[in-house]
């Protein structure tokens, strides 16, 4: 039905590489104008050679896969109970009047600030990490999935009172897929939530594996190129997950048509 | 596109038509609660609607058709007097009375034949008996081919046809169209106003329309009933004695409806 003009060539999906591409060129340029200037500027070629380097060495592929663990098991608590709770504070008013302002009051406290609070009960290791990432993606499910089964348009709920449904078939068919597009968006904020502070949550607790360990290890022995590595590859795996959770979100939302 | 539609009208054909409902309406008066005070929004509605007839009701913004359509519905039940329907009381909503509302009110994470179907959710009937029946009323508003369409790429005209399938599928023994038409542009609706005219041939279910134009109530409708404000009360039922289905130019829908429009607009608005 909708006929859209295609050009044989995605010239469009081009367009966002011209940035990056000029940034890099200047970046290259910047790196060989002296010996500072090559410390502080890392030379794209010293950064590819060590990023083969760490590869091979296994370094990379155990730091990373360290820190994609652990964002994605304190997604999946986070998320799960966020979900779990936003909904429960829809379908219980009673839960909702004893969670609803001690759920707004925490959330107006930053991560960092419980820091000393979670390493005292949790530890200084990987649990402590765990529970900040699943902290994190916990609070915007919470409200987006509040929002999103809250914000039903009064026509359907007379549509279903026409029909006859009960109120399991109206949760099932008209509350939930309602509130989808919210559950998506709230997830969508808590993947990038939740790999940010997975990084982040290695450079306030103790050492271990993770992209935000190696990060810091290569500053402290000033290979600059290694911490080069490491924001890479911190930036393409977010830009991954955020991209993989959009396609499955535009697939389970393809009733709104691509915006 | 389908030849049985340009076939001979032949009323009530199908062995599965459902049996048209007779209306009665009995010293209906309705209030709502505005700022501690009560408001008489309806008040002694005396109206009695035969099986398969279609009768429209006109009236200015706030002479309370809309909320005597919710009450017949059964979307609001606080209300004196009664409602009844082949003789039983209405107290809730049925299967029985279909509506379709101004705005088309598909779910439009359902496609055009689910969003048919959907109504048929609750019904008894086989899931064989079911397909059959989507497809044959998607057929009955000229939406084949838009099966799996869903409702944000159809045009309104086309989401409100959808919607009368869907209040249709049911085979309701009345229909309400609360402003059907009200929201599309001037030749959209002239053309559903001729579709609704062919499905009700083709279907006889009795209806009960609401809308601003008097044009489309008296082009389509046995009865006209005229309603007037403060409260909301029947000043006058016309009847339009002309066989279905109708020329537009007739002289005599002319008459009628300049009538109507004296009887809706011989009192000064008070708003």
């Amino acid at each position: 039905m909708a006929t859209r003009v295609e050009f044989p060539f995605k010239l469009t999906a081009l367009r966002g590489l011209v940035l990056p591409l000029a940034l890099l060129t200047w970046w290259e340029f910047e790196s060989h104008r002296d010996a500072a200037h090559t410390f502080t500027f890392v030379p794209l070629e010293s950064i590819a050679a060590s990023f083969f380097d760490t590869l091979r060495s296994g370094d990379l592929i155990s730091n990373w896969w360290a820190s994609v663990v652990r964002t994605l098991t304190g997604f999946l608590v986070g998320a799960g109970l966020g979900i779990t709770l936003g909904a429960l504070m829809i379908f219980s008013r009673w839960i909702d009047r004893l969670i609803n302002p001690i759920y707004h009051a925490i959330r107006q406290v930053p991560l960092l600030g419980w820091i000393p609070l979670i390493s005292l009960w949790f530890g200084n290791g990987e649990y402590s990490k765990l529970f900040v990432v699943a902290l994190a993606s916990f609070y915007p499910t919470v409200l987006n999935t509040y929002e999103g089964l809250r914000n039903i348009d009064e026509k359907y709920i007379s549509v279903a009172q026409v029909l006859k449904l009960t109120r399991r078939q109206f949760l099932w068919h008209v509350t939930f897929p309602n509130a989808l597009p919210g559950i998506y968006a709230g997830l969508m904020q808590a993947t990038a939530f939740a790999w940010l502070s997975s990084i982040g949550s290695e450079f306030f607790f103790n050492p271990g594996p993770g992209l935000g360990t190696m990060m810091m290890n290569g500053q402290s022995n000033f290979h600059m190129e290694i911490v080069m590595v490491t924001v890479v590859v911190i930036s393409l795996t977010g830009f991954a997950m955020n991209t993989l959770l959009f396609r499955l979100s535009r697939r389970s939302l393809r009733w709104r048509g691509t915006r | 596109m389908n030849t049985t539609l340009e076939a001979p009208i032949q009323i009530n054909a199908s062995p599965s038509l459902p049996a048209p409902g007779a209306l009665s309406i009995r010293s209906l008066s309705k209030e709502y609660q505005i700022d501690g005070r009560p408001l008489n929004v309806l008040s002694d509605i005396n109206l009695d609607i035969a099986p398969g007839e279609f009768v429209s009701i006109v009236g200015r913004s706030g002479c309370g058709k809309s909320t005597l359509l919710r009450l017949i519905v059964g979307l609001d039940t606080d209300y004196g007097g009664s409602i009844a329907l082949d003789g039983e009381r209405i107290k809730s909503t049925s299967l029985d009375r279909g509506i379709v509302f101004q705005e088309h009110s598909l779910l439009p994470w359902l496609t055009v034949e689910q969003n048919v179907a959907f109504a048929l959710f609750n019904h008894p009937l086989p899931e064989a008996e079911k397909k059959r029946r989507v497809a044959a009323l998607i057929d009955l508003v000229n939406l084949k081919g838009f099966e799996k369409a869903w409702p944000r790429q159809l045009s309104g005209g086309m989401a409100q046809r959808a919607a009368i399938a869907r209040a249709l599928v049911n085979e309701p023994k009345v229909l309400l169209l609360d402003e059907p038409l009200g929201a599309l542009d001037a030749l959209t609706r002239i053309y559903l106003q001729n579709e609704l005219q062919r499905i009700w041939i083709r279907h006889r279910s009795t209806m009960i329309m609401v809308t601003h134009d008097v044009e489309e109530a008296v082009y389509l409708s046995d009865r006209v009933v005229v309603m007037d404000a403060k409260p909301g009360r029947i000043k006058r039922t016309l009847k339009v004695p002309l066989p279905h289905p109708r020329d537009r130019a007739s002289h005599i829908l002319q008459d009628i409806k300049e009538e109507v429009l004296s009887d809706l607009t011989d009192k000064p608005s008070e708003e």
